[in-house]
This record gives C-alpha cells, structure tokens and sequence, in this order.
C-alpha cells in the first residue's frame, strides 16, 4: 500500500479539541498548535491508512477534487500530523498559485492550518519584571518591555544612555 | 542553609520558601502573600513540590534560587529584587495551578458577564481596564484572567498597576476603589474576549474569530500551557466557547471604552 495515497492522521502526542467547523491541534512534542478550518479538519479526520486520496475527494460530493485533498495533505505532512511524511504533489509550484488554481475550481473552502509555537511559560507571563539590567537583555523580556535596562522600581523600562543601545546607566 | 521554613499552598501548588535570615523569611512571606491576595493556606513543608531559596552569601549578597536555579541576586535585597520575587512567586503558582488556568489578561465584569482583555505587559491592559471601570465596569483583575474547571472566570484584584508616561512607565498601584470602581465578588461567565493593542491614531475595527482563532489568539497568553495543556485547553474552550470573540487595534482607552461597550452591549448580551 503506497502511503502516499493512503495518509493515516497522527493521533499520539497530541491533544485534539473538536471545535464548530473546526479543530485544535497541540502537539506535545513541538508545543505547536495548529486550528484546521473545516476542510483540512474533514481530510485529516478520513486520514485512517484506509481510505484513497480519491476516496477523500469523493466523500467532499461534487465540487471537490483530489488537488483540493492534496493540499490539504500537504499542509497536514508539513505540521507532522500524519504518521508518515509525504511528498508534496505540487512540487514546483507555490501554494499561492495552488491555490489559485484549485480555487477557482472548487466550491468547497480551501484548506487552512494556522500555526502557532506555544511560548516558554514565562513568556506568556512576561511581566518586564527585574532585578538587574542582564533580565531585560534576555528572553523572555527583552523585544517585549520598553528598554533594556532595569529601573529602580524594577521593570525594563530604565532609559538607555542612546535610545536602543542596551547600554545602561550606572 | 534553609533552616527557617514557611510552606503554603495555593491554587493547587504547594511551595517552600527557605532562608536563613529570618527578617528575611519574614519580607518573602510577606510579598508571596501579597502576590497571591492572600490565596496562601499554610502547609506542613513535607508536602511542598515547589522550593524557593534566599540565600545570603555571606557578605551581604542575596540571591533567589528557585527549585535550585539561581534567578536574582541582590546586595543589599532593594525593592526590586523583592518587585522580581513577588513576580516569581505568581508565575510559579500561575504555572503549576491544578484547579485553574491563568491567562495573562485583564477583565471586567459588565451586566453580570465578564470581558476578557488578553494581551502581555506593555499592551496597555491596565489602562483600558482603568478606562471601563470608570464608565461602569466591575474590577476583576488587571494581570490574570482565572479560569475555574467550569469555564467561570474569578477575580484577581490587585491593585492596579498605573503606568506614567514620565519617568518611563514607572508603576503607581492604586485601588479600584480610588477610581471609582469596586472589585467583583462572584464569578462569571466570559461574553466577549478581546484581542486589542493600543495603536495611536487606529481606529476600532472589530474583526469577529471564530473559536478556533480565538484559542489560537489565547494559547500564548496562557501561562500553563506547556505544562497542563489538555487541562488548559478544555478550560479555554469552555471559557470563552459562547462568547463573541474580537480583534481589531484600539485607540485611546479614554475614548474607546464607552465605544467598546456599547459594541458589547448590541452583541454579547
């Protein structure tokens, strides 16, 4: 059985939140979440080792295509959401103009896989809090507090001796 | 070294903080208390599963350990390195939380029902919750969003972290209360969550997510994700699945949060 035409959906390591037309994915592994629209959702979820490329594309009823099935295949192998990875079918050629090309084609909704790294805890609590100048010099603070050097009331937002330098007063 | 103790719980966490000064010990105690609005029940110390260390090296330099990574280290300890352990001790609890999830946000309460400001430091959450408390809100928290198992979002009213303009953002706590304000007692369920930065000279230009953007939105400010994340996403999803979720830049709070409101007002309730 070739894998390519018969993708089965990665199932370990991830936590799967069913949503209204769409679907959360985190993967444990790479602390990535992926939000699959409807379409993608409906590929990855026929994603059993079983069923045909073609067999997807049919079970879309008219209006889809395998190209349509395909893209959204590649954007799944392309977020580790398939056991075993696939070559792309549309290599060679952007996704903008698969795209394009499937779109006008089709009536059903282009597939989407929005992606996101989930941050390290502290950046999601990143307070600009500091004890010395080196705290707002360094993730998780720094590109996210106003400068690079600890006030006295203990925040990165001390002025720098040039705007931008990282150098701070003494 | 760390023969003086205080062990507490809170949340779900169970923490040791240790040194061997007992002025000291007694400063720590006091900040994690306050940093946690005195969600602190005290435990025997053979339980904790979290450890904080201040240390004196003998020469007058202090340093936070915490589970044994040393963090800070101040001589003598100033209020910033007591502004960066109170800090610490929210994060490491807002981390290991077991019976909620905190989400870097502010909120409201409005009408009975509660908005959601998610959004990191330096967004201006303080603001537009100063802002909405002044045109009626209800104050719930101006850091963290608390979510319980059922998806109800609980207050967390510290003080409210003021920013000036002059010198550089330098912090002023007040009271709700010195802003005409009152701090919500009861929980509530989420109506609108939204995704806003101040951006000078925008406009308000509500963009509705869907649920799945919204998650996506939410995931990173989301502190325990990575350590809780099934737990944290079935909370999420509970929390803020029936509410209208939007993104759009915001201009000026001072003008936006009567806007606002009244935009939550036609389509939240």
């Amino acid at each position: 059985m070739n894998n390519s035409q018969f993708p089965a959906a990665r199932k370990s390591g991830l936590v799967i939140q069913e949503m209204p037309d769409e679907v959360l994915v985190y993967d444990l592994n790479t602390n990535k979440a992926h939000c699959l629209n409807q379409t993608a959702a409906k590929v990855w979820m026929s994603c059993d080792g079983k069923t045909s490329i073609a067999e997807i594309a049919d079970s879309f009823g008219r209006g889809a295509n395998e190209d349509l099935v395909w893209l959204a295949i590649d954007q799944l192998s392309e977020s580790d959401l398939l056991e075993n990875e696939v070559a792309s079918k549309f290599k060679g050629q952007s996704r903008r103009e698969v795209i394009k090309k499937i779109g006008l084609a089709s009536i059903i909704a282009i597939p989407v896989i929005a992606s996101l790294v989930a941050p390290q805890n502290a950046l999601a609590a990143t307070s600009c809090h500091c004890s010395n100048d080196n705290q707002c010099q360094n993730p998780p603070n720094v590109g996210n507090c106003p400068t690079h050097c600890c006030s006295g009331v203990g925040t990165c937002n001390s002025p720098e001796t040039a705007p931008g330098s990282g150098i701070c007063p003494p | 070294m760390g023969d003086l103790k205080f062990c507490f719980e809170s949340f779900g966490v169970s923490v040791a903080i240790e040194s061997d000064s007992a002025e000291i010990l007694a400063r720590a105690v006091a900040t994690a208390r306050s940093a946690l609005l005195e969600n602190v029940r005290v435990l025997e110390c053979d339980r904790a599963e979290q450890r904080f260390q201040l240390r004196d090296d003998g020469a007058g330099l202090f340093s936070i350990i915490q589970n044994g990574e040393a963090l800070a280290s101040n001589d003598p300890p100033d209020f910033r390195f007591w502004k960066y352990f109170d800090s610490l001790v929210r994060i490491l609890v807002a981390e290991h939380a077991k019976s909620v999830v905190f989400v870097h946000a502010g909120v409201v309460g409005w009408r009975g029902g509660a908005i959601v400001l998610p959004g990191s430091s330096f967004a201006g959450k303080t603001t537009l919750v100063a802002e909405l408390i002044r045109a009626g809100a209800e104050y719930f928290s101006d850091e963290y969003a608390v979510f319980d198992n059922t998806g109800l979002v609980h207050s967390f009213p510290r003080k409210l972290s003021m920013r000036t303009s002059e010198p550089l953002f330098d912090e002023q706590p007040v009271t709700v209360e010195s802003i005409g304000g009152r701090a919500a007692s009861e929980p509530a369920a989420v109506k609108c969550v939204l995704f806003a930065k101040f951006e000078a000279d925008s406009a308000w230009n509500p963009e509705v997510l869907t649920l799945g953007q919204g998650m996506m939105e939410i995931l990173p400010q989301t502190i325990a994700i990575r350590q809780n994340t099934e737990f944290a996403i079935n909370i999420l999803k509970k929390a803020i699945g029936s509410a209208i979720i939007v993104k759009s830049p915001r201009p000026d709070a001072v003008d936006f949060a009567r806007v606002f409101l009244e935009f939550v007002d036609n389509k939240a309730f």
